[in-house]
């Protein structure tokens, strides 16, 4: 589980400070004693860095903790929910030498400390291109026009009128991994996958519709706008569109998060993720694509002869260990359940493998929990490690039978500078003693 | 045929004419063709759609009326544009580059530009129509869009000084040089093998990161540390007002530039905090309310401009 650091100490002592005033005498004294004892084991294990420390815990069994002894906070303390404080490291974190500044920037979700196959929607990774808006739904509108039979507006309450779905997918920005085309660059699971996330995402078919508005004939094409400063923009093609976009509203059971576009975006699932305009205002209907600057002079792919590929929507199957990482150092030899994520635009997960010796022998994974087309889907596997350092791979099938290929694969055929759609088979270095690094191999 | 089908068919066509009938009718009228089957929204009108139908397309549709000239564009670029993209669109620190780069799209560090790399011109209007100035989006005329554009165009030796752009001359630069290299999406591009033993004879480490944790820590802090015990003064200018005053965009005092704030901090703090919250047009240029972020409080905005003149002093 998490380690306390240095920092919480403050935390902890006015902790202790105040649940200790509210103590009957008699209990007030033992409480102070064990208390210190806490903080006294927080320090040395943050002195001890990543290496285990034994058990400091001081209400073990046989000893009963106050908490058992006292009444908690009553309901609705917190009308909106918050994780509890002891889980206040696992939040979305930048990296500040990426971009100019944090208007138009990413931030990464914590993957290591994220569980299943569902990302808590405070944790979604963040992109935006000219901030996040804050929009009263009551003051957006969907306008759908072009060539259509009838162009209209929609409030937000005759959106959500229409038949809804809800569909579990992953969402990924295709510059997930891009800092590591030229070699290992990022210190964290977090900075090296965090580009990614899944939610169960609830909204309207976009062909519900476009079958509503009536698409003429000899429209092929699907200009998909947002209402934020940067009236963030992508070229839908009209199969996709009629195949699994989703207008969203909700994810995760919950309304969308500003973060994620409220009041509404779009999903295409499997599909790069800036094409699921957030805070969507318009969809106009084309007959051919809008060439925007999303889709030109960025989220194209570079080719070693100077070629570009444009319009790569998909992302394809790709996997990452979350344990062990940089984030989650072993503790000395034993048993170990190895566990990770893989996904795939192009489908279901059919199977995930892991290395130990850097891809010269592998183990088939278990895939556990919910597997779902185009979301992201749980590995895992039973490990003895004898202590000696490893070089810890995992490898994705998917259901279309495409082999998540190694970065000497992959560069050979697109060189370094393509930025987007790196997914590559990634490797961890495990130390000896139980720590792991970010490394890339022959 | 059946009898039951002959008389469905008839009614068929019956309804078929009644319903013609009555949506020649609607159009007649000046109505929309009636589809759909829920009938949820309102039907949208010209001018409704005209106020956020925005893009541009490659052809030149979209463009609305009116001209600017390269003359009329460098003034205009070098006040709203350059604070960013710099005076030749080479770029101020992670702001893109606009110019130059030709012949590097094969080199290990391609420099994508307009020039260099893009594909069509309406790309670049519908851009700086849509999304620039980076601070003051859709605040350009017409006019000033077309002469932005045509000046980047010119920054890219793509058209000579007195060119100016408008619909009628939209044909001789729509198409930009590097349009041929686009091509198509060719993935799967891989053919990965699922080997399961012996797969390689040996593994070498071939790279490992050079930005140490420490080192990506050190830049988190250099905020941090400036803050100065005001971490959410430091915060909400991360957040909301680097954007234009760390470089000095749109004649915004740069953060730390003693000189230019000298004046500035000579009104006072308070004058300072309600030109912040309530707006200001200085002469080198307008300080929107809270910076164009409503949604920050007054004591966030008051946090802002303390951290900011504690870094300008």
């Amino acid at each position: 589980m998490r380690q306390p650091k240095v920092e919480e100490t403050d935390r902890l002592l006015s902790a202790i400070a105040t649940s200790g005033e509210k103590l009957p005498i008699q209990e007030r004294r033992e409480f102070l004693k064990n208390g210190l004892s806490m903080l006294g084991g927080a320090a040395a294990l943050a002195a001890g860095g990543n290496a285990i420390a034994a058990s400091t815990a001081k209400y073990a069994p046989p000893n009963v903790p106050p908490w058992t002894k006292s009444l908690g906070a009553g309901v609705i303390t917190d009308p909106y929910g918050n994780p509890s404080p002891f889980e206040k490291d696992v939040v979305r974190r930048n990296v500040p030498w990426l971009t100019a500044d944090r208007i138009a920037s990413i931030s990464f979700t914590p993957l290591a400390d994220i569980k299943g196959i569902i990302t808590p929607s405070g944790l979604v990774f963040e992109r935006y291109h000219a901030g996040r808006p804050e929009i009263n739904p009551d003051e957006h509108h969907l306008m759908i026009h072009g060539m259509v039979e009838r162009p209209i507006i929609l409030t937000m309450d005759e959106l959500m009128k229409f038949p809804s779905t809800s569909m579990i997918r992953f969402l990924e920005c295709p510059a997930n991994g891009g800092m590591e085309w030229r070699g290992a660059q990022m210190t964290k699971l977090q900075f090296t996958h965090g580009m990614l996330s899944c939610c169960e995402w609830t909204g309207v078919l976009l062909s519900t519709i476009l079958e509503e508005v009536g698409v003429k004939k000899g429209a092929s094409w699907i200009l998909a706008e947002g209402a934020d400063g940067s009236h963030m923009s992508r070229s839908i093609p009209m199969e996709k569109a009629l195949d699994d976009t989703l207008v969203v509203f909700a994810q995760n059971g919950e309304a969308l998060r500003r973060e994620q576009g409220y009041p509404i975006r779009l999903i295409n699932p499997g599909w790069e993720g800036n094409t699921c305009i957030k805070w969507l205002r318009r969809l106009e209907i084309g007959d051919s694509p809008y060439y925007q600057r999303e889709e030109t002079s960025k989220y194209t792919d570079l080719m070693p002869d100077g070629k570009a590929r444009e319009f790569t929507f998909v992302q394809e199957a790709n996997s990452v260990v979350t344990s062990p990482s940089p984030e989650k150092p072993l503790q000395g030899k034993g048993k170990y359940w190895l566990e990770g994520l893989a996904w795939s635009g192009r489908g279901k997960v059919k199977a995930v493998d892991v290395s130990f010796d850097g891809g010269i022998n592998w183990r088939q994974a278990r895939l556990t929990g919910l597997i779902e087309p185009r979301a992201l889907t749980r590995f895992g596997l039973e490990w003895d490690w004898d202590g000696s350092p490893a070089l810890i791979q995992s490898r994705c099938i998917d259901e279309s039978g495409y082999v998540q290929p190694t970065y000497t694969q992959l560069r050979a055929v697109r060189g370094s500078s393509s930025i987007y759609h790196k997914n590559a088979i990634h490797t961890w270095r495990l130390h000896a003693d139980g720590s792991v690094t970010n490394v890339q191999i022959s | 045929m059946s009898r039951f089908l002959k008389i469905y068919t008839f009614k068929r066509m019956l309804l078929t004419t009644l319903l013609a009938v009555l949506l020649s009718a609607n159009v007649a009228a000046g109505n929309t063709k009636v589809v759909g089957h829920y009938g949820y929204g309102k039907v949208a009108t010209a001018e409704e759609i005209a106020g956020w139908d925005i893009d541009i397309r490659p052809d030149g549709r979209g463009l609305p009326a009116g001209s600017g000239s390269v003359e009329d564009g460098e003034m205009l670029y070098e006040d709203k544009c350059a604070s960013c993209h710099g005076s030749f669109g080479e770029g101020v620190g992670k702001y893109p580059v606009l110019a130059g780069g030709a012949g590097t799209l094969t080199e290990p560090r391609p420099e994508k530009t307009v020039g260099s790399f893009w594909a069509h011109t309406s790309t670049l209007f519908d851009y700086i129509r849509r999304a620039m100035p980076f601070p003051q989006p859709e605040s350009l005329s017409d006019a000033e869009t077309y002469a932005i554009t045509a000046y980047v165009l010119y920054l890219n030796d793509l058209v000579e000084d007195d060119f100016v752009l408008s619909k009628e001359t939209w044909a001789d630069v729509a198409i930009l040089p590097n349009n041929p290299n686009f091509i198509p999406d060719p993935r799967p591009d891989t053919d990965a093998s699922r080997c399961m033993k012996d797969c390689k004879k040996e593994v070498k480490i071939v790279s490992e990161p050079t930005i140490s944790a420490e080192e990506v820590a050190a830049a988190d802090e250099t905020i941090v540390k400036a803050a100065a015990g005001n971490q959410k003064g430091a915060d909400v200018y991360n957040g909301a007002c680097a954007a234009c005053h760390n470089l000095g965009v749109a004649g915004a005092p740069q953060l730390g530039e003693s000189a230019v704030w000298k004046a500035r901090i000579e009104q006072g703090e308070t004058v300072l905090i309600k030109h912040a919250l309530e707006g200001y047009q200085g002469n080198a240029g307008l300080m929107p309310a809270k910076g164009g972020r409503p949604d920050l409080s007054d004591e966030d905005v008051t946090a802002a401009v303390k951290f900011m003149l504690a870094e300008s002093k």
